[in-house]
């Protein structure tokens, strides 16, 4: 096999992309199907590239950074599942964005996004996968910025974002390199102590910056609605589940010695926590399908980012297990939410309902999707989310309860969502609307079918894909495919769901609709008052870190002006003092001239006369 | 040629030749434009002549013995062909978008002889290996930007060149000080190997700091800004402000030896540089003095790099030069256009450009890329690399303090690219007129993007050069 074939996932995607950049729009009339043919071979050698293991170096900057990737079973796997994501979602696009924006654009950034991510994870050099990882910096501002009109100010604040998390990564990666003595990930293995947790901590903020965590999550909600929605299913919702979650992954597994108990193991955790918690209390209340999908997108990277957390097996399988479970179901969902735009115009949910007999596969599709989210048995999410219950509850009561609780609400949510969207009153204006055309929901059925493979048959990827990560020692031979071993975990899952059930039923029958379903909650007393405050973008921290900002930068400027004030008045003024006393001397005057000489005259006889 | 002719001709043949330009604007415009665009490849194509030769490892020397120290001595190692290679590539674009720039004024000129006359002193300074002749071609520049940044000739620019002169002359006649001093130990002007005291050091270093705008001494180039933009492009971002970066480099680092205080005294002044004009370009409301602003932020980087001094510190600062020339250059190109054509600088009053002026829009927002250290641009190596070096020579605390500035230089980079080309438009309706203008600011965009994806080369060359550096081979 040669080795070269490595570079494909690289450089096709690449290669494509910038042709659509550079070459002029007649020359490609057959836009989306040539980048259809390209994530479609994109896909091919993914699938022949899966579970290969070898290494592959090429010269690069020099000065010790070369260009060295490696393939092996965790790489593989998730360009593989970049791939698919990648594969589909160019199906879909193929309809979705007909007659829309500049179509040259978006298979542009779609296919760039998608080499610059396959290069991240294939990357053995930290500096390459940085060099990656942050490029997809640029692709994601473009990606963003075609959407609709103001979604340049989103673009934007996506980009600052997610680039300050990307510099705290690049220190964190000359950091890695000076205190393990190289930049390759493979040989890295550090205790945490000191100046290593700072390194540690550094990274994590740029993976789970990627993820999409708390603090760092305000631009997606803001991209749901200015953002072209396929940009949506692919980016929030797969790949920067899957590249962020490789990258914690990686440094907590290999390039770090993370021990359960240890602070950053805790800090981790509480993180997620907050996440899932917060996250899903902001989507219940929304009243847009993208914007309540997006908050969803958040909420669930927090049971990723908490199980990888916990630091014992169970809970890293299950994080694990949740991100590819999650990149499934979410683009899914956010597919079905394209669907219901493309046909409708809209996915203002007051606007909406009814839509189940119009487009009954979207409608099955957002059901088992939404099951699946909502960790219902047999679903995939219900397999995940059992193991990070599982390895949060090893950590502490109130870890597991807090996922709990983010269940319940996420089951609320869906349930308003579907009912809002699906069930309820056909409006008027929607009598027409028609099934999508194959192209669109081709790919959300294949996603929907996934969820269901991969919660019936949960062996295939535990075994297959996730467990091999981990290695036969981390896992002391256990496996975690089949049925949850601990049964009580299970049944309070149940109750809980059922509670979520019973609190819609009560919501619906108190207000009348499905959309006000949530409206005791949301207009209960204290979180009416919360619920406001976040909605005036109060309590969003990249409104908190700009404000520090000009606050900073207002005092950096009163400093320059105060130093600029010496050369503009100080200095003018001293010499101007000093040039007014010299003058006074010379007034033209014989006697004043005369006295002068005479005081210089006395002074060189002193100087002369003085005893040496 | 012989090598060493081809080295004096770089330094001598734009001084001379630039006295020519306005006896040749006296016959025709074109023939001054050209002849100008002429002077400046010719040193261009001197210095990538030598290239070869002198990156295999021979330096090319020129002296003429002269009494009192005063030596005549020219020498072109890495470094000397790396930094001159920079400056006259990216004054050949700047004199390129002149054409259209500044067709629209009086005194043109004056204006293309100043800019030759400024570019030689450069090429000279580079290459001077005696501290008398460096101090002469230095004041050169002094004088020339002199008259560059008053070219209006109102009050307030007058007023504004005047500051500019005086703060780096002031700095100058320090550094001038500070020369007797080494003149004193060793004996000589001609650069060699010694210990310097650290009174010398910071007399020097006052001039190097004003002339290369870092606090304190910095308040003279955002308020340069009243200069015509290509004038500002080529003293403020790419060349005039490298001059003081270059010294740094040539004295403390490939000659003398100076105190190993400095390697944690000189990034400090260099950090609260970076992070106090970071912060002023986050309240400026006039574009040019924010990107002026931007750029002393920038140098504080490079002052980082090199003041760090191992191995990937240098490589990343000379890189940064590279790198930040050809963007921050772009950066104040597009400004020129937006300013030429949009007749105001206040960005409050801009918006919407993104519509009218696409192709300038998109060059400013590729080298912002570069600037702020995106990849694949060419600013994310330098950037890397300064870092890198820094953290392996244990500056873990500094290094922090400048990561702030750096989520700075995305916050205003950003800010005002969203002013100025984004959202709605408040009046000022503009549109690309001069193609030579746009052409120009693509260029150095394309240029950008280019240094990053083909970064092995210029990476080898400052590699190169870095080993040299260190190893004190020259002079």
């Amino acid at each position: 096999m040669i080795e070269q074939i490595i570079l494909l996932p690289i450089v096709l995607p690449l290669v494509a992309g910038f042709y659509y950049l550079l070459v002029p729009k007649k020359f490609h009339a057959v836009t989306g199907i040539m980048a259809f043919l390209i994530t479609f071979a994109n896909l091919l050698v993914t699938v022949v590239l899966f579970d290969k293991k070898f290494s592959f170096t090429l010269p690069w900057v020099g000065i010790g950074l070369d260009f060295s990737l490696r393939l092996y079973h965790f790489s593989s796997f998730i360009i593989l599942a970049v791939s698919l994501f990648g594969f589909l979602i160019t199906l879909y696009s193929l309809v979705f964005i007909r007659g829309k924006f500049g179509v040259k654009y978006f298979f542009a950034y779609f296919l760039l996004t998608l080499g610059l991510a396959n290069g991240a994870v294939l990357a053995d050099n930290l500096m390459v996968m940085l060099f990656f990882w942050e490029a997809l910096l640029v692709t994601l501002f473009g990606f963003i910025a075609i959407g609709n009109k103001g979604a340049f100010k989103t673009a934007a604040k996506a980009f600052i974002i997610i680039g300050i998390s990307d510099l705290c990564m690049m220190i964190g990666i000359v950091l890695t390199g000076r205190l393990a003595g190289t930049l390759t990930m493979s040989e890295i293995n550090l205790p945490l102590t000191g100046l290593s947790s700072l390194a540690f901590v550094l990274l994590m903020i740029g993976a789970i910056s990627k993820g999409g965590s708390m603090p760092f999550h305000s631009w997606i909600p803001d991209a749901a609605t200015d953002a072209p929605l396929p940009f949506m299913a692919l980016v929030p919702g797969a790949l920067e589940k899957l590249l962020g979650i490789y990258f914690l992954t990686r440094i907590s597994l290999d390039m770090f010695q993370l021990k359960e108990h240890s602070p950053l193991s805790t800090a981790m955790m509480t993180i997620g926590a907050l996440t899932i918690i917060l996250a899903v209390m902001m989507a219940l209340i929304q009243k847009d399908y993208k914007r309540l999908l997006s908050y969803h997108a958040i909420s669930q990277v927090g049971y990723m980012v908490l199980g990888i957390g916990t630091a014992v097996p169970a809970g890293i399988v299950g994080g694990l297990f949740h991100m590819i479970n999650n990149a499934l179901y979410k683009s899914g969902l956010f597919l079905t939410g394209g669907s219901v735009e493309k046909q409708t115009g809209t996915t203002n949910l007051e606007e909406l309902g009814g839509l189940a007999k119009k487009m009954p596969i979207t409608f099955c599709c957002f059901l088992i999707t939404a099951l699946s989210i909502s960790g219902v048995w047999p679903f995939n999410g219900f397999f995940s989310k059992e193991l990070v219950y599982d390895g949060a509850l090893e950590r502490g009561w109130i870890f597991y309860f807090v996922a709990v609780l983010g269940s319940f609400f996420t089951a609320a949510s869906f349930l308003k969502l579907g009912h809002a969207a699906f069930l309820g009153k056909l409006n008027e204006k929607y009598k027409a609307v028609k099934e999508v055309a194959f192209p669109m929901w081709f790919p959300t059925a294949t996603i929907a079918g996934l969820c269901i493979l991969f919660g019936v048959w949960n062996a295939f990827p535990l075994k297959r894909f996730i467990e091999p990560i981990l290695g036969a020692e981390r896992l002391e031979g256990k496996s975690f495919a089949g049925f949850p071993t601990n049964m009580t975990l299970v049944v309070i899952t149940f109750v809980v769901l059922i509670a979520a059930v019973l609190n819609h039923l009560y919501g619906v029958k108190s207000k009348g609709s499905g959309l006000k379903a949530v409206d005791h909650i949301h207009y209960a007393p204290v979180l009416s008052e919360i619920y406001d405050r976040a909605q005036k973008r109060y309590l969003d921290p990249y409104e908190w870190g700009m404000g520090f900002m000009r606050f900073v930068s207002r005092i950096a400027f009163w400093f320059d002006r105060a130093i600029d004030w010496i050369y503009e008045d100080l200095a003018v003024r001293t010499t101007a003092v000093f040039t007014n006393g010299i003058k006074k001397l010379h007034n033209g005057n014989f006697s004043t001239y005369l006295s002068w000489s005479l005081v210089g005259f006395l002074l060189v006889a002193i100087l002369l006369l003085r005893p040496f | 040629m012989t090598y060493e002719q081809i080295l004096l001709s770089a330094i001598f043949v734009p001084i001379t030749g630039a006295f020519l330009v306005p006896l040749a604007g006296r016959v025709s415009r074109f023939l001054r434009n050209g002849l100008s665009l002429v002077l400046i490849l010719f040193s261009f194509s001197c210095s990538l002549v030598l290239l070869p030769h002198v990156f295999s490892g021979q330096p090319v020397f020129f002296s003429y013995v002269l009494p009192l120290g005063l030596d005549f001595v020219f020498v072109a190692d890495k470094l000397a062909v790396f930094m001159s290679l920079v400056s006259t590539l990216i004054s050949s674009v700047i004199i390129f978008y002149s054409f259209g720039y500044i067709s629209h004024y009086e005194n043109q000129n004056e204006y293309y002889c100043m800019v030759v006359l400024f570019l030689g002193a450069m090429v000279g300074l580079v290459f001077s290996a005696n501290l008398i002749f460096l101090y002469l071609f230095w004041e050169i520049t002094a004088v020339t930007s002199w008259r560059l940044i008053g070219f209006f000739r109102e009050r307030k620019q007058v007023l504004k060149a005047d500051k500019a002169f005086l703060v780096t002359v002031f700095g100058a006649l320090l550094m001038l000080l500070g020369f007797v001093q080494i003149y004193q130990q060793t004996g000589t002007f001609v650069l060699t190997h010694a210990a310097l005291p650290n009174v010398a050091v910071v007399l020097i270093l006052c001039g190097i700091l004003s002339k290369s705008a870092t606090l304190p001494f910095h308040t003279w180039l955002p308020d340069a800004g009243v200069a015509p933009s290509p004038v500002t492009a080529l003293l403020h971002a790419a060349i005039l402000v490298k001059i003081g970066v270059y010294v740094y480099a040539r004295l403390f680092i490939s000659s003398y030896s100076i105190d190993v205080f400095w390697q944690t005294a000189v990034p400090v002044i260099a950090a609260a540089s970076a992070l106090v004009s970071a912060g002023a370009a986050l309240v400026e409301t006039d574009l040019k003095r924010l990107i002026a602003y931007s750029t002393v932020s920038q140098i504080g980087f490079i002052f980082f790099g090199l003041a760090i001094g191992n191995e990937m510190a240098l490589v990343g600062g000379l890189l940064y030069i590279l790198m930040h020339g050809l963007a921050k250059a772009g950066l104040f190109l597009c400004a020129g256009i937006v300013e030429q054509n949009a007749k105001t600088k206040n960005i409050t009053e801009l918006g919407g450009l993104m519509t009218t002026m696409p192709k300038t829009a998109i060059s400013f927002l590729l080298c912002a890329f570069s600037v702020m250290g995106i990849p694949p641009f060419g600013g994310f190596f330098s950037k890397y690399m300064v870092f890198s070096g820094a953290i392996e020579a244990g500056q873990v605390w500094i290094s922090l303090v400048f990561l702030i500035g750096a989520f700075m230089t995305i916050l205003y980079l950003f800010r005002v690219f969203n002013m100025v080309f984004l959202g709605e438009s408040k009046g000022h309706e503009a549109k690309e007129q001069d193609s030579s203008m746009v052409f120009s600011v693509v260029l150095l965009a394309i240029l950008s993007l280019v240094g990053g994806i083909l970064i092995a080369f210029p990476s080898m060359l400052a590699h190169d050069t870095a080993v040299q550096m260190l190893a004190k081979v020259i002079p």
